[in-house]
């Protein structure tokens, strides 16, 4: 009985262990799974138990070796052996191992166990392993080598490339090297030593050869250490960090560099982390000698911008030559971080110091305020500019600038003109400032000085198309003025000087036409009458650009248009082709730049408004000539025409560019009439557009909100849309909102918007009254409506309840939101 | 800083002409398809100092744009042009391996 609780004790407690052996096993963990096999191994033999066993020590001895640890590494895998069975596993291992742990007695006698077809066909990594061994000197392993292994049979080969490598016999070291055999355990070394000799044309090729020995084989560190001698710049650093201390100093001598260098390398080869900011700035002061003292300062000077701190630092090293040094140093960091204040402040200083010796500084000085300038708002820009102009008065772009700063940016006509005669007086023959001139003296109806202007101009360039231009509407204003005054004896020379000027033929028929009505007042009107029919006729080939002009040009003379009206032929009802609405394009386009004043323009264009409207809607499937025309019509400033337009090519092709066009006819051309609902439209579509890459509607968005922008009125921001900052609008959506996940909310926005386009806001507050008219007194709710805020949060929350999406928002929350907080004052279009 | 005269290799007494040589033998060394990078630096370095007034404006407001890497460029850059290795040093890299060394690296055993 005792016998048989034993035996079944014994046989739970085997089960057990071979449970736990196989677990550890399977872990990983040989350690203990070879106590376990042991243990198990003690009962009767059992050959499985034994393959474990010695797969465990030879798992074991792997892992010693890779810590180094070859001795023990050596002694697992001879366990090893004791228990596996044949063919072992590991064999060129074990020699390594014993190599490594200088037992070179047992290596020997290892290695006799191995054939040389072993050697070369089963174990070329234990070949070339023990080539390198050969290679660096140990020859007493040549006899325990078989004699007719690979590595035995090319050594003496090799040993003659080294020897004539080393004496510099480049010839005969590269036969020796063509003797050995493409698969030879030394051919890496091969490649290495061909690259030695190569031309300094192909080592960048060669780089690449040694790049390609791989990482497995025994000569990879020297290649590595050849690829670092190649490199320069932080790749250097880079590949240095890859070698040993030993081959770092090697290298080193080789490229010749100084102890500095090695200091400096070294500190870079152990900094195990990337370096900071701070660190950079440090070695660039305290390795000045080696970057380079202008280099070091430069990149120093760099940091200073986002690290103040470091300026005393950098004084000790590179301090200021003088004052002015000093100042400037500090006005251009204060440039760099933006600082203009500060910018100015040091200027100003540099100018004092500079001050003191004119006139040898007047340029510097000059430049100085001219780069202030550039960095100042206009006004300021105008006074830097002009002092500029008091130490150098010849600088001709100076002058440029002062003049479109009085013409664009600060208009003021009396500074414009002073600084025009003032630029003219230096550069009298320059064609900028003559255009200028010549612009600047029609508009002030000063024909004849105009025309002077434009022709010194025609002197200087012959074929300036912009003076004969200006010459043409000089000569043709002069003309229409003489006949308005009743001095019809000199029109004819106006005319004539006109047509002189070799323009294009409309230009000539422009002034012939002009002819009809010279005769029309000074000889017959219904002679004068047919001639001007005649040449628009011949002018235009529709009766609706005839229209047009007639009135135009009949206008520019203030003559009544009834009988041309009546003698041209029926334009009301006519229909423009796509040819003839891109000629009337290019007809508005050259009154447009011929007119001052585009009073006449615009009356023409009612004039023949009905037919255009007509037309429109004809040509509507031509959408780049549509877009053409809204262009014309925009830079014409017919805002009536365009949104007729641009509602009609929206509604067909739904693209951001028509709304574009839509939104700038409705705020006649000024953004500041932008109103929120439109505002919105607008950053939506300039998503759009970003999305289609339409980079015209982007470029036109992007200016028309800018515009708003800039004329200070803040921008309510939409959760999508962080570029915007009303910050008060903000936070009141941002109360009622801002729960809602931005994905969430981005589906409720898109939504809202489609409401905006299709709703006028108007409609959809007065539909938000009627239907909410039982629950919240309309007139309440229509007086929370004057804030374009309470609408906008309306907007979404209708959005939302289309979509289904449950905000947690009542139609009350928002109603309290506005009422009680009183948000209205806070809203930006009130 | 006189970095855009170390660029086109000319010292800072130079005159427009001999900047002109220097930026178009750099051009010619250095073809945009060879070396886009250094083109443009060669090409913004002669735009710095082309004549009196660039200089004058690079002298007075020329805020340096040079990275660590530059500075690295610089203290290790080749003398003069890419040259062999010595033949001793080759020899005394090759010493440096060591079977210790090849089983390191390649953390494995060969088998």
């Amino acid at each position: 009985m005792k016998k048989i609780i034993q035996k079944m004790s014994t046989g739970l407690t085997d089960a057990s262990l071979q449970q736990t052996a196989l677990a550890h096993y399977a872990a990983r963990r040989y350690k203990e799974a070879s106590d376990a096999f042991k243990d198990l191994l003690k009962q009767p033999n059992n050959a499985e138990y034994k393959r474990y066993l010695a797969d465990c020590y030879l798992q074991r001895a792997k892992a010693m070796a890779g810590k180094a640890l070859f001795k023990e590494a050596c002694v697992l895998w001879e366990n090893y052996t004791a228990h596996g069975e044949a063919p072992l596993q590991a064999r060129d291992s074990y020699v390594l191992w014993l190599l490594a742990s200088k037992n070179s007695r047992k290596a020997y006698a290892a290695l006799k166990d191995f054939d040389a077809r072993q050697l070369d066909e089963d174990y070329p990594d234990l070949a070339a392993c023990l080539s390198v061994l050969l290679v660096t000197g140990a020859s007493e392993l040549l006899p325990q080598l078989p004699p007719d292994s690979a590595v035995a049979k090319h050594w003496h080969t090799v040993r003659d490339a080294l020897e004539a490598y080393r004496n510099g016999e480049r010839e005969r070291c590269n036969a020796a090297l063509k003797n050995l055999p493409f698969r030879s355990p030394f051919r890496d070394l091969r490649t290495l030593l061909k690259l030695q000799w190569l031309d300094v044309g192909a080592l960048e090729h060669g780089s690449a050869m040694a790049s390609k020995i791989p990482a497995t084989s025994p000569y990879r560190p020297l290649a590595d250490a050849c690829l670092a001698y190649w490199q320069t710049g932080a790749d250097f650093i880079a590949a240095m960090a890859g070698l040993d201390l030993n081959q770092r100093r090697i290298i080193g001598q080789a490229r010749g560099l100084s102890a500095k260098h090695l200091n400096l390398l070294e500190t870079l080869v152990k900094q195990k982390t990337p370096l900071t900011d701070k660190m950079r700035f440090e070695l660039a002061l305290n390795h000045r000698d080696l970057f380079g003292t202008d280099a070091a300062q430069a990149y120093c000077l760099q940091y200073l911008v986002d690290h103040p701190g470091g300026h005393k630092e950098y004084l000790k090293c590179f301090p200021a030559k003088n004052s002015f040094e000093d100042n400037r140093l500090q006005a251009l960091l204060a440039n760099q971080s933006k600082n203009s204040y500060d910018a100015v402040f040091f200027w100003h200083r540099c100018i004092d110091s500079l001050q003191t010796d004119r006139p040898a500084n007047d340029k510097k000085i000059a430049l100085i305020l001219r780069h202030m300038a550039e960095r100042q708002p206009y006004r300021e820009a105008a006074d830097s500019l002009i002092d500029s102009l008091e130490y150098d008065p010849n600088d001709k772009q100076s002058h440029l600038k002062l003049l479109r700063i009085y013409e664009d940016h600060l208009p003021n006509l009396a500074n414009y003109e002073h600084w025009l005669e003032r630029s003219l007086e230096r550069f009298p023959t320059d064609t900028d400032l003559l255009v200028r001139a010549a612009q600047s003296a029609a508009r002030r109806k000063s024909f004849k000085k105009a025309a002077a202007y434009a022709k010194t101009l025609l002197k200087i360039d012959p074929v300036n198309t912009l003076a004969k231009q200006l010459l043409f509407s000089n000569h043709m204003a002069h003309a229409r003025r003489l006949l308005k005054t009743g001095k019809f004896h000199l029109v004819e020379k106006e005319i004539q000087a006109a047509q002189q000027l070799s323009l294009d033929k409309n230009q000539l028929g422009q002034a012939d036409l002009l002819r009809g009505f010279y005769l029309w007042q000074a000889e017959d009107k219904k002679q004068g009458v047919q001639h001007i029919v005649d040449k628009l006729t011949k002018l235009n080939a529709d009766p609706v650009a005839m229209q047009f002009q007639a009135q135009i040009e009949a206008g520019l003379l203030g003559v009544p248009t009834t009988a041309l009206t009546r003698a041209l032929p029926a334009f009301k009802d006519y229909l423009l082709s796509a040819p003839e609405l891109e000629r009337l394009m290019t007809l508005i386009d050259g009154y447009d730049r011929q007119l001052d004043d585009r009073t006449l323009l615009m009356k023409a264009l009612d004039k023949i408004k009905a037919p255009l409207k007509k037309s429109v809607e004809w040509l509507l499937d031509h959408e780049a000539l549509l877009q053409k025309w809204c262009e014309t019509l925009a830079t014409a400033g017919h805002f009536e025409l365009l949104k007729h337009s641009a509602k009609l090519a929206n509604r067909k092709w739904w693209k951001p560019v028509w709304l574009y066009y839509q939104r700038l006819a409705e705020c006649q051309g000024d953004a500041r009439n932008l109103n929120f609902m439109d505002l919105f439209g607008l950053q939506q579509a300039l998503q759009n557009a970003r999305n289609a890459n339409d980079k015209t509607a982007v470029m036109l968005l992007t200016r028309l909100i800018e515009q708003a922008r800039m004329a200070q009125h803040p921008l309510p921001s939409m959760a999508f849309d962080s570029d915007e900052s009303d910050q008060n609008n903000d936070d009141v959506l941002e109360d009622l909102f801002g729960q809602i996940p931005d994905r969430v909310f981005e589906r409720i926005a898109i939504r809202a918007r489609h409401i905006l386009e299709k709703t006028d806001p108007n409609q959809f507050a007065a539909r938000i009254i009627r239907q909410y008219a039982d629950r919240i007194d309309p007139q309440r709710l229509e007086r929370l409506f004057a804030s374009e805020d309470a609408l906008f949060a309306m907007v979404l929350f209708i959005s939302a309840g289309e979509l289904k999406i449950d905000t947690g928002i009542r139609f009350e929350d928002i109603i309290e939101r506005f009422e009680n907080d009183s948000p209205q004052s806070r809203f930006p279009f009130n | 800083m006189n970095l855009p005269y170390q660029i086109l290799g000319v010292t800072e007494q130079a005159t427009d002409t001999d900047i002109k040589n220097a930026y178009l033998q750099a051009v010619k060394d250095h073809p945009p398809d060879r070396d886009s990078q250094r083109f443009r630096q060669i090409q913004q370095a002669f735009e710095a100092i082309k004549d009196e007034d660039s200089r004058l404006r690079h002298a007075l407001f020329d805020f340096p744009d040079i990275t660590f890497d530059a500075l690295l460029d610089s203290a290790f850059a080749r003398d003069g042009s890419l040259q062999p290795m010595p033949a001793d040093d080759f020899l005394k890299l090759l010493n440096t391996l060591s079977i210790e060394q090849t089983l390191a690296t390649l953390n494995k055993t060969p088998s």
